[in-house]
């Protein structure tokens, strides 16, 4: 199959496009108007629905609706439209509702800059709004990664009813690479609980207000269990652990230059591996206690003032030395950035 | 743009980045005017001016005033927060037409519900120049932007009609292309004790030209025209709906009127408090 030349932005459009994506909602900010360019124009031919709302909590209140039908719907926005619409996510959560984010993010706090940035990780992972809740969280690093998670998150959306973002950065989304338009054949899950009129079957109810004794614990423990099943989705990338001392970890597009540092640091034959998880929520964990317990350091790399690097250190419980190498958003590192620090990390005596 | 003596005074650390040709120069240029009247008044340190998000927000970067750079759509919230707990400051807030109609459009509609003392200026360009091109709530129908490949499929807002609506108590519009006449409503938009409105047609030339369309249909209000009369302001607000078709655009005062300000009612004069005498019941 030929490759096209698109941007990231495009690639998460194209990628919903092929999922089935039916309905788009969301509000312009940059850096991803993109997106909602793509599917204003193609959404309607294909006999879905793009609306730009007055608001991103108008955006995101709508998503809200469309998912409790049961249809494939979406939005997105960047870093500080995100903030808008936590309300309406921590409802969607609770609602057990299967719809798609997209978080082409941007630095931070406050209006911060439209530069790439990772500031959001807390934020996609922990819940953005009030309760306990969680997204199912995928981070590309690559156009293609890119295409191919958007579609696979309308999957996994469905498959555990559960809200799924996408966390990406300016830097991808903003960038052109080749992607090879994969056909996707999306799944089909049973939708025993969507909305669509009740006609000839009892009415359906979606509510998250639980009043009587005992009924929101219950309600809380189910979906915690179903986090703890979603965990069966983990996907990390690993290259070069074989003989490691050291593994550098990184997510999303920063993961490339690390990569590349990683590289670096083997061809000047020092024992340097690398792990990149996919899924934020839920963490890798289990892999990287595997490392650890071989006695691997870490050094995690992140466009942020060090987020990732609790999740690492909370996944290994202390049974090694985890060094953070934070850049705050404006400045991209240069591999030669990460090698140094690479370089250090192994001379230094074991903490 | 050639800088005259008088302009310099008024000058500010910032490099302009409007795009050449954008309206938002004729708006800079009228608050200018009124604000070099402050200057001489030497009562400049006691105005504050309120940005959103979008290339309107830029204004405060322009002059040397107190300012707020804030978020999008919270313009007013945040002007009620600085003239509540400072009522003696003018309080001066710009909006871009996404940012007031859309974004923030309850904040608005209590605004004249409240009736705050303070100067609300939409830079009304019916476009999103900074996201580069999508449809606003006053783009016209059939408005072909970026999200609207095939034309926008809403009818605009008419902003005048919403605020006489929705009971403000100043309600004008104005036109960039009319300089002395926009200073003019700013001057007195700032003079009216109560929540001033002021939408403000501002061509944004990149991406939504309009500058002949307002050059041709706009129109000053008769001077016959009773600003006191709601029925004969409302009659006049519906003239036009921000449609592209129309005959006349009526610029000037559509309505204002007097109403008791939100602040008098709620800021109780300083006084000193006898805790003691607050605690009487409890017999400390």
């Amino acid at each position: 199959m030929k490759p096209i030349l698109v941007k990231g932005s495009e690639a998460i459009a194209l990628g919903a496009l092929a999922a089935g994506c039916r309905c788009y909602f969301g509000y312009p900010i940059t850096p991803q108007n993109e997106i909602p360019e793509l599917l204003a124009r193609e959404l309607p031919k294909r006999g879905g629905v793009f609306l730009q709302a007055e608001s991103e909590l108008a955006a995101a209140n709508m998503l809200l609706g469309a998912a409790s039908t049961g249809v494939r719907a979406m939005t997105s926005s960047s870093s500080p439209g995100i903030s808008l619409m936590a309300e309406a996510f921590s409802y969607m959560a609770a609602l057990e509702l299967p719809a798609v984010v997209v978080n082409v993010a941007r630095g931070g706090p406050g209006l911060g800059g439209i530069e790439a940035s990772q500031g959001d990780y807390f934020q996609a992972t922990k819940g953005a709004g009030h309760g306990d809740y969680h997204f199912l969280v995928l981070s590309p690093a690559s156009i293609q990664e890119a295409y191919e998670l958007t579609a696979r998150a309308f999957d996994l959306a469905e498959k555990y009813r559960q809200p799924v973002m996408i966390l990406t950065d300016a830097l991808l989304g903003q960038m052109k690479e080749p992607l090879i338009l994969r056909k996707i054949k999306p799944r089909k899950y049973p939708k025993d609980w969507a909305l669509t009129g009740a006609k000839g079957r009892p009415g359906r109810v979606l509510r998250s207000l639980f009043l009587g004794p005992g009924e929101l614990r219950s309600r809380n423990e189910l979906l915690q269990k179903k986090y703890r099943a979603m965990r069966r989705e983990v996907r990390v990338e690993s290259y070069l652990l074989e003989g490691a001392e050291l593994v550098v970890s990184a997510f999303g597009s920063l993961a490339r230059i690390v990569k590349e540092a990683v590289n670096l640091a083997r061809e000047k034959g020092y024992p340097v591996g690398f792990l990149r998880p996919i899924t934020l929520f839920p963490f890798p964990e289990r892999e990287f206690r595997k490392l650890a317990e071989a006695g691997v350091r870490f050094l995690v790399v992140e466009l942020n003032c060090g987020q990732m690097v609790e999740d690492v250190r909370l996944s290994i419980c202390g049974s090694t030395e985890v060094r953070s190498l934070p850049f705050p958003p404006s400045d991209l590192p240069a591999p030669e950035d990460i090698y140094r620090e690479i370089k250090r990390c192994l001379r230094s005596p074991r903490r | 743009m050639p800088i005259t003596k008088e302009k310099d005074l008024l000058a500010t650390y910032a490099e302009n980045t409007w795009c050449p040709g954008c309206g938002n120069f004729g708006l800079l240029a009228a608050v200018k005017k009124v604000l070099k009247e402050f200057r001489e008044k030497n009562e400049l340190h006691r105005l504050v001016m309120v940005s959103g998000i979008g290339c309107h927000a830029k204004i405060v970067d322009y002059v040397p005033v107190n300012s707020f750079y804030s978020i999008h759509g919270r313009v007013l919230p945040v002007a009620w927060g600085i003239k509540l707990a400072h009522p003696e400051l003018t309080v001066i807030g710009h909006a871009g037409d996404g940012d007031a109609y859309g974004e923030g459009l309850a904040h608005l509609i209590f605004a004249a519900k409240r009736n705050t003392d303070l100067t609300f200026i939409v830079h009304n360009n019916s476009v999103y120049g900074l996201t580069t091109g999508q449809f606003t709530p006053t783009s016209p129908k059939g408005f072909k932007g970026r999200s609207t490949p095939k034309g926008s499929p809403e009818t605009p807002i008419n902003p005048i009609e919403l605020l006489l609506a929705s009971g403000a108590t100043f309600v004008a519009r104005g036109y960039v292309g009319k300089l002395e006449h926009l200073a003019n409503l700013i001057r007195e938009a700032i003079r009216h004790r109560g929540f001033a409105f002021i939408d403000v047609l501002q061509p944004c030339y990149t991406f939504f030209n309009t500058y002949e369309f307002y050059n041709q249909h706009v129109k000053e209000i008769s001077p016959e025209h009773d600003s006191r009369d709601f029925s004969a302001a409302m009659e006049l607000a519906l003239k036009w709906s921000y449609s592209f078709e129309a005959e006349e655009i009526p610029i000037g005062i559509f309505y204002q009127t007097e109403k008791p300000v939100y602040e008098d009612a709620v800021i109780v004069p300083e006084k000193k408090v006898d805790l003691g005498e607050h605690f009487r019941h409890y017999h400390l």
